[in-house]
Parts: structure tokens; C-alpha cells; sequence
């Protein structure tokens, strides 16, 4: 009986104006993302093109300052890493010209200074931090909705309300809901049927739509497949169904609770217009209010205050610490430059370190609120699946940091071998002269983990779970005129 | 005139009674009175981080003594405007800094002492979720409601047969049009007017927003605007209902028209624009202006040794007897600019007449790679902007869009005027070049010492609103013309096609 009552409602389903739209759309946007993705510019290949790129640049930097000597390795360090581009971009993008793609390690620019006098003339470098440069607020003004497959699913959300708002409503106006219920149906199989109904009329177009767009793909020969992402493309389509599916309950239950089908349509409407655009954004912007933390003006101030005073403590004062220069034959000053270099890093890190934790805390924070809305718990697990977005940025600047101390230890351990050194970290002339094993610098690896996706996938079953009760219920107490 | 009253009143009564109204009239109000709050916040943010800004850069400039310290500031100001449609005003740089030695460019990748910054972002990555305004939620709710207003008006009559009772009376078909239109639109008058009122009264009750005559004027426009959008998806509606047979079908044809006109196409042809654009790496650039620089560093030498110096130092004659002879230089490179500063020690006793000369050539040899750097590095964003246009002009197929352009450039926040303020901070900068060198500052010297008196910086030029001033309303008007034609344009069409379509209607 209940696939009786579902095969009827996907053949009616089939023959509406709603149907053919979506037939329409659909297949249209899916391949529109595809050729988009595929052969739009800045795409997989070329950003992974960069990625070797850049790469290749870090080897050949970490092999030159090895060769030269462990000393100009440990001042310019290990170099800029990129962080690897996700083949499945398409699926969902995540921001990412927010999101900045690099964390450096990499001292730039030179400071230095010329008095006349030999033993004081001095040229430094910068000292070595882990920095995590920001993209620049510039370029273009244009919106940021991307076409990826996470905008595709907030569209099925839109169709699922259109193909739910008059599920019990237009049944019950055109008295065929009393007809099916005096039959020996429980109102529970109805239910389940007209789900089964509503689900598959929108998850098999969706699935078509899904292999036309790999297929395309495929065909461009643009992005490199491998197993894992076949396998979180699957774990994308257990995601659309899990999504798709709440709307249907939710669309059932304001279609079971009034009368009259339009009333449903308005509710569903609503709730759909602010579950997709309003609540997410209003809450984003909100947090900002509710867990302030200092602008990265203030922030610069700090830091610039904190450097300049380290600075005129030690070598702009009117009785600098750092008068003569470093140099091997004198350890004493090299040991005073070392603790000027100390206290310049450890006063950066420290404040960049800082600085990044506050603003990534908020905007987790921001997620985490945000995930009142079924749509924007899609899109993090989607994200997740994908290794894109805030939080794959988040393991990055989490493993980043790790290397820096695997990178440091390195350093000094390897000077301890070298009886000539001074082992005065990390001034030029206190540190071993002798090249190093370019082969044996530890290398920046990045580790993927989808560990995210567990809360937002969670969040989704409980909607689900949470909807479908309250449409049971609604629907079971509703009458049926 | 009676009956069209008629028409009118029984439209608008059979609307207001309705739940929809009474549902979008409470989602409309709450959502924009959000969002004016959180946006009046964030102006307010704005606000006291330009002050702050422009304070700090006072304070830094009181302590210039020489010519060469000279570093000027260019700070956008807030447009208050911006609480009701926020578009570019927490978008791209807000603070331009004006060095002689550097250009003015926007990249987006991040450069170390960039020109262009924002300031005041509290965090950059909240960047990430879609800003809320009155504009959006009228651009996204109000047309909605318009279409729900809408779909029945004549479809639904017919189901119900009621359009045959109304036309079997001695009314013109032409009437009862006009009245149905005349009528839905009384009921989407309060809707928008009360949320315009509460937006208004959140916006005022803020102790730091201050909207001076031009503003309400403005405000006015743009609730103007805003019903003539709302006129058009009623418009849109009117007319599927009169081609549709079923109410039903004209509610699921005018939905799926509206998630295509407010959501996807924009999307897709700004992004499609974006992604098929040819893609050139900002690297190239900046390669290209260090090519500049290094340039200028050779015909730098080439000038002082044809001077007949070895370097900068030997053209400085120090009096006999001075016990320490020489010139600090601390110079500041990002490769892409290339500032340095001098200080000649005991300057008290050097004659530097041949050094302030090969200076005062030096620097404006400098200003010129700056600005031969500047026509370079500003190509990305040129070419940004011309693919930003052109996303624009397919984007006005949909008139959600053509609304949104539209008021953007009432309200002064649009890309253009984001634009003007980079221009702006540019001729500001020509102006500082022009000023330094009527005063011959180059090859001054109080370019580089203080000893024979400081740098005379009290009639420096200042920034202002001469170079990024807000419009008047006759030219918000005729900037944003185009989009209110074409908004007034649909109007006149949808209007046009439901009205004639509705004369040939066959009952």
C-alpha cells in the first residue's frame, strides 16, 4: 500500500509544472558548474600548478640555505607553504578569497644600518616568525555565492517546499485525503508513503544531474579524481539526501497545520528565505558584537609599540645595548643580538599567534550559531567533505605550527653537532657555518582530516529526526476536512 | 473613477485580511529592523575607527620635521547611508596610503606594506557570510510578498468564479486592471513603509548617525526605488496570473521565476564572468615593478657618476677637520617601491649644495618610477573591474539586480564610488607632488636635515571631501538613471503586456 500510494504520488509529481522547472534548472546549473569549475580560470590545474609551484620554489630555497650553511637556513627559513588545493572545489568552494591559501615561515626584507664605523656596521634579517598572511581586502566588489553544488542544494531545498506545501493541504481542499484515509492505510504509512513519494522525485533528477556534472568533468579532464574523492563525493550525495529530507518533513508539517495550501506556501517560504540567507548572515555579522575582539589595527599597534620599545631598549636608544655588531670573535655580543632576535620573535608570534586564535574562535563561534539552520549545517558538512573552507584552514595553521618547532629543534640539534659553532640561536655569526643535508630538513607535510563533518552531520540526522516527529504528529492530529 | 475606487478597496481589503500579509508583514518588520541594528553597529564601528584613524595620522604628521618623513594618509569616510544598503562600504581598502615613493594599487594577494589597507576589520574572515541590509531584505522578502500578493489576483478569481460576476457588471476590463494593480500595491504600501519607518527610527535613535538634509532626500529616493521594484514583481505577477488558467500553476511559474531573478541568475553570470575571465598572476605584475625599481636604481647611479661622483657620498664637501665624515642611508624595499631616507653626519659642518641637487633630481626620478610602477600594478584591478562591469550588464537582465545597482549608486556605496575614493587618494597624491615641488622640497635641506630649520609642512595640502566628496542628490539620480529606466522600463512593459493581455482574456 505504501509504495502503491508512493508510485502515485511520484507519477503526479512527474506530470507538474514544478517538475518540468527543476528538470530544467537543474540539469542546467549542474553542468553550468561544471564547465565552470573545469575550464573557468584560476581552476584545479592551475591552482594546483601553483601549489607545485610553490612547492618546487620552497625545495629549491631549503636546498640553496642548506648548501649554504645551517646558519642562513635557520635565519631565512623554511620558506612559504602553500596549502594544498582541494580537487573538489566544485562541490563546495568555502570562501576561499577570504581564506588565505599560504602560511609563511620565511624571513623577508633586510634591515641595515651604516654609520661609518667598521665594527658597527651591521646587515640583519628580519627574524624568522610564522606568519599567516591575510588576503588583502582589494579586487573586485562581486557577491560571494558561489555556484558550487552547496548552492545547487540550497535550491533543492527551495524545490523540496515546492513539491511538500501542498502535500496534505491540496489533498485535503480537493477531498481526496479523506478518500486515501478511509482506505486501510494508517495515517503513519501516508505519511511515509507521500515522503518516499517527494524524496525520490527529488533525489533521482538530483543523482542524474550529479553524474551529468562528474561526467563532464571527467570528459574536460580537468580534475585528477582519486578513490577518497569518490568516496566523499557519495558521502556529498548521503548529505543532499539528508538535506533534501528535512525540507520535505518541514514542508509536511506546515502543509498538515493550515488549511489552506498558500498559507503553507507563505510559511514555508519565510522559513525558507531566512533559514537560507537571513538567519546564517544576521548571526555571522552578529558575533562580532557578542564576542568582541581587537581590530587588527589595535593589534598592530601593540605589536608596533611592544617592537619599538624592544627596539629602543636595544639598539635606537640613546645608550643601545646593541652598539657593536656581531661577530665570532665576540660571543658576548652575538649572546646580546641573539636576545634582542628573541625578544622581536617571541613578541610576534606571540601576538600573531594570539591574534589568529581570537579571530578563528569567533568565527567557529559564528558557525557554531549558525548552525541553527539545517542549510548552513549542509554547507559545513559539505565543506568538511571537501577539505574546504575556515576549518581546513584552521588544521593547516594547527599542523603549521607544529612544524615550527619540529623546524627549530631541528636547527638546534644540528648545530650542538657542530663543535666549531658558537650555538648562539638564531644570530648569524652564533650558529654553525657548515652546510646541512638538504635532505635532512624536516618538510612541511599537511595531514587532511573531515573530522569536522561529524557535528554538522549530526545536526542534520537531528533535524531530521526532530522534523519528522513534529510532521507526525502534526499530521496525525490534523483532520482530514 | 467610483468603480476604480471600488476595485481599489476590495483588492486591498481582500489582501490585508489575509494571513500572508499579516505573516510577511511581521517577517518583513523584524528582519529589517535587525538588520538595521546590526547595521547601525557596524556604522557606528566604522566610525569611530576613522576617527581614531584620522586623529593617529594628525598626530603622526605634527611630528614631521623634515620633508622626507612626509607620509600622508587618505581615509574613506563612512557614509551613513551605508546602515541601508551596505554594498562596498565594508568592502576593499578604507585607508590609502600617500608616499611619494609608492604606488597606489589594490592586490588581492597579500604584499608586505601594502598601500591600500583596511583598517578597523575586526576579522577578516567574518567576511565569509552574506551581509544583511534593508536593501537585501526588501530585494529578497518584499518581492516575495509582491508575487504572493499577486498570483490569485486574476487566476484565482477565475477558479473561484468570481471574475465572471465582476465582469458581468458594467466595468471596463481596462478598470478593473488598473484597480487590481492600484490595489495590491496600496497593500504592499504598508508593509513598506512601516518597515522604512521602523528602519529610520533605530537608525536615528543611535547617538553617532547624523543624516543631514541631502541624506533623507536620498532615503526618500530609495524607498521611491524600492516601490517601483516591488510595482515590477507585482507587475510580473499580475501577468502570469492573466496567462495562466490555475492559480496554483501561476504561484509555482512566479516562485520559480523569483528564485531565478533574486538568487541564481546574478550568481551565476557574476561568477561565470569571474571564472572565464583570463587569468594572469598578480607575481607577473609585481615582477614587472620590480623591473621598475631596479631600473631606477641604475639611472640613479648613471646620473651621479656623470656627475662625476663614485657614489652619494663624495658629493658632500665637509669642512676641514670634521672628525666623522659620512651619509646614513636606511632604505625600505618591498620591490615594488623603494623609499630612503639620508642623514648626513655632522651635517652642521658639510657643504651638501651638489647632493641636494642630485637629490632633488633623484626624487623626482623616483616619483616617476612610482607612478611608471603604479600604471602596472593597477592593471589586475582594471582588469577586474572591466570584468566586473561586464558581470553587471548581464546581471541587469534581472531586475532584482538592476534594484540593487540602482540604489547602490543612490546611496554612494556602490563599486563606482569605491573607485572614486582610489582615484580620489591618487589625485590627492599628485596634488602632495605638485605642492612639494613648488616648494622645491626635493633638493632642499630640510629634505633630510633639521639644522638649518624644519620642513615648512604648516599649508600642507590636507586630504577632504574635494577629493572624495558625497554626491548631490541630481547626481546620485543621474548616475543611478540608467537602472531606474530600466526599472520603469519593465514596469511600462509587464504592465502593458498584463493589461493587454487581459483585455483579450477569454473567460
Amino acid at each position: 500500500m505504501i509504495w502503491h500510494i508512493a508510485t502515485k504520488e511520484i507519477y503526479h509529481n512527474l506530470t507538474t509544472l514544478r517538475f518540468a522547472l527543476m528538470i530544467i534548472l537543474l540539469p542546467l546549473l549542474m553542468v553550468a558548474n561544471a564547465l565552470i569549475y573545469s575550464l573557468g580560470s584560476y581552476g584545479y590545474k592551475t591552482q594546483i600548478n601553483d601549489y607545485n609551484r610553490q612547492a618546487a620554489q620552497n625545495e629549491t630555497h631549503i636546498k640553496d640555505s642548506a648548501n649554504k650553511s645551517l646558519a642562513e637556513l635557520a635565519l631565512v627559513g623554511p620558506g612559504k607553504f602553500p596549502k594544498r588545493p582541494s580537487r573538489l572545489t566544485f562541490c563546495a568552494d568555502g570562501a576561499d578569497e577570504v581564506i588565505p591559501r599560504s602560511v609563511k615561515m620565511k624571513s623577508e626584507g633586510s634591515i641595515s644600518r651604516s654609520s661609518g664605523v667598521p665594527d658597527e656596521d651591521y646587515a640583519w634579517r628580519h627574524p624568522l616568525t610564522l606568519e599567516y598572511p591575510l588576503m588583502s581586502p582589494g579586487g573586485n566588489a562581486t557577491r560571494r555565492i558561489k555556484i558550487d553544488w552547496v548552492f545547487i542544494g540550497i535550491l533543492m531545498s527551495f524545490f523540496a517546499i515546492l513539491f511538500t506545501f501542498d502535500a496534505i493541504a491540496g489533498e485535503r481542499a480537493h477531498g481526496t485525503l479523506s478518500l486515501m484515509m478511509s482506505n486501510t492505510v494508517s495515517r503513519g504509512q501516508v505519511l511515509l508513503a507521500k515522503y518516499l513519494g517527494a524524496f525520490l522525485t527529488l533525489m533521482v533528477p538530483l543523482v542524474i544531474g550529479i553524474l551529468m556534472n562528474l561526467l563532464v568533468i571527467l570528459l574536460t579532464g580537468s580534475i585528477p579524481f582519486q578513490l577518497g574523492d569518490w568516496l566523499s563525493i557519495l558521502g556529498m550525495v548521503g548529505l543532499f539526501a539528508l538535506h533534501v529530507s528535512i525540507f520535505i518533513f518541514l514542508g509536511f508539517f506546515f502543509s498538515s497545520r493550515v488549511s489552506n495550501a498558500i498559507t503553507s506556501l507563505v510559511w514555508l517560504l519565510l522559513t525558507w528565505v531566512c533559514l537560507a540567507f537571513v538567519f546564517p548572515s544576521l548571526l555571522g555579522t552578529f558575533v562580532s558584537n557578542l564576542n568582541p575582539i581587537p581590530s587588527v589595527d589595535e593589534v598592530f599597534m601593540r605589536k608596533r609599540a611592544q617592537l619599538d620599545q624592544i627596539d629602543d631598549e636595544w639598539r635606537e636608544g640613546p645608550s643601545p645595548k646593541l652598539k657593536k655588531a656581531p661577530a665570532i670573535e665576540r660571543p658576548a655580543v652575538a649572546r646580546l643580538w641573539a636576545t634582542y632576535f628573541t625578544a622581536i620573535s617571541g613578541t610576534e608570534t606571540r601576538i600573531a599567534d594570539e591574534h589568529i586564535d581570537q579571530q578563528l574562535r569567533q568565527v567557529q563561534l559564528a558557525r557554531d550559531l549558525t548552525q541553527i539552520s539545517p542549510i548552513a549545517c549542509f554547507q559545513y558538512a559539505m565543506e568538511g567533505l571537501a577539505n574546504t573552507g575556515v576549518v581546513s584552514y584552521m588544521n593547516f595553521v594547527k599542523q603549521a605550527r607544529r612544524y615550527r618547532h619540529t623546524f627549530i629543534d631541528f636547527i638546534k640539534a644540528e648545530d650542538q653537532s657542530d663543535p666549531e659553532s658558537l650555538h648562539i640561536y638564531p644570530v648569524r655569526e652564533g650558529l654553525s657555518q657548515k652546510p646541512v643535508n638538504p635532505k635532512a630538513v624536516p618538510r612541511f607535510r599537511e595531514h587532511i582530516s573531515h573530522e569536522s563533518v561529524l557535528v554538522p552531520i549530526g545536526l542534520l540526522v537531528l533535524f531530521n529526526l526532530l522534523f519528522f516527529v513534529v510532521a507526525q504528529v502534526s499530521f496525525l492530529k490534523s483532520d482530514v476536512k | 473613477m467610483q468603480t476604480l475606487w471600488l476595485v481599489i478597496q476590495r483588492e486591498f481589503v481582500s489582501n490585508v485580511l489575509t494571513s500572508r500579509f499579516m505573516i510577511g508583514f511581521i517577517v518583513c518588520l523584524l528582519s529589517t529592523a535587525v538588520a538595521v541594528f546590526v547595521q547601525v553597529d557596524d556604522y557606528e564601528k566604522r566610525l569611530v575607527e576613522y576617527s581614531t584613524a584620522v586623529r593617529e595620522a594628525q598626530a603622526e604628521a605634527r611630528a614631521w620635521e623634515l620633508y622626507s618623513d612626509i607620509k600622508l594618509k587618505a581615509h574613506r569616510k563612512p557614509n551613513p547611508l551605508g546602515i541601508f544598503n551596505v554594498g562596498t562600504e565594508n568592502f576593499g581598502a578604507n585607508t590609502v596610503t600617500v608616499e611619494l615613493a609608492k604606488p597606489i594599487f589594490e592586490l588581492t594577494s597579500p604584499i608586505w606594506e601594502a598601500p591600500t589597507q583596511k583598517r578597523g576589520s575586526d576579522n577578516p574572515f567574518l567576511a565569509m557570510f552574506l551581509t544583511v541590509d534593508v536593501v537585501f531584505i526588501f530585494k529578497i522578502v518584499l518581492s516575495a510578498l509582491a508575487i504572493l500578493f499577486a498570483y490569485n489576483t486574476i487566476s484565482g478569481e477565475r477558479e473561484n468564479g468570481t471574475l465572471k460576476l465582476v465582469l458581468s457588471n458594467a466595468i471596463p476590463r481596462d478598470t478593473v486592471v488598473f484597480g487590481k494593480y492600484l490595489g495590491g500595491m496600496l497593500s504592499m504600501f504598508p508593509i513598506v513603509v512601516v518597515s522604512l519607518i521602523v528602519a529610520l527610527l533605530i537608525a536615528f535613535s543611535s547617538p553617532v548617525t547624523t543624516f543631514d538634509g541631502r541624506d533623507i532626500a536620498h532615503i526618500m529616493l530609495i524607498f521611491s526605488v524600492s516601490l517601483l521594484y516591488v510595482s515590477t514583481w507585482y507587475l510580473l505577477g499580475l501577468l502570469l496570473s492573466v496567462w495562466t488558467k490555475e492559480a496554483a500553476t501561476t504561484l509555482i511559474l512566479s516562485m520559480f521565476i523569483w528564485v531565478l531573478l533574486t538568487s541564481v541568475h546574478s550568481n551565476v553570470a557574476t561568477f561565470s564572468v569571474e571564472k572565464f575571465a583570463p587569468y594572469q598572476p598578480e607575481t607577473t605584475f609585481l615582477q614587472s615593478a620590480f623591473d621598475v625599481w631596479d631600473q631606477f636604481r641604475k639611472e640613479r647611479d648613471a646620473y651621479v657618476k656623470q656627475r662625476g661622483y663614485e657614489d652619494l657620498k663624495e658629493s658632500i664637501s665637509w669642512a676641514p677637520g670634521t672628525t666623522s665624515t659620512g651619509i646614513g642611508t636606511s632604505s625600505m624595499s618591498g620591490g615594488y617601491f623603494l623609499k630612503e631616507r639620508y642623514s648626513v653626519i655632522n651635517v652642521r659642518q658639510a657643504d651638501t649644495s651638489i647632493f641636494q641637487e642630485i637629490l632633488g633630481y633623484q626624487e623626482s626620478l623616483r616619483i616617476a618610477a612610482a607612478e611608471k610602477a603604479e600604471a602596472i600594478l593597477k592593471k589586475p584591478a582594471e582588469v577586474q573591474e572591466r570584468n566586473a562591469k561586464f558581470a553587471d550588464a548581464i546581471s541587469r537582465i534581472s531586475f532584482a539586480d538592476v534594484y540593487h545597482f540602482a540604489v547602490g549608486a543612490i546611496a554612494g556605496t556602490d563599486r563606482e564610488s569605491y573607485n572614486d575614493f582610489i582615484q580620489g587618494s591618487r589625485a590627492y597624491k599628485r596634488e602632495i607632488v605638485e605642492y612639494l615641488r613648488d616648494k622645491k622640497a626635493f633638493s632642499s635641506r630640510a629634505w633630510f636635515s633639521n639644522d638649518q630649520g624644519k620642513a615648512e609642512l604648516t599649508d600642507l595640502p590636507q586630504y577632504s571631501d574635494a577629493q572624495h566628496r558625497r554626491l548631490s542628490l541630481s547626481e546620485s539620480v543621474s548616475r543611478a538613471a540608467v537602472d531606474i529606466l530600466i526599472l520603469l522600463a519593465w514596469n511600462i512593459v509587464l504592465f502593458m503586456a498584463a493589461y493587454v493581455s487581459f483585455l483579450r482574456y477569454e473567460l
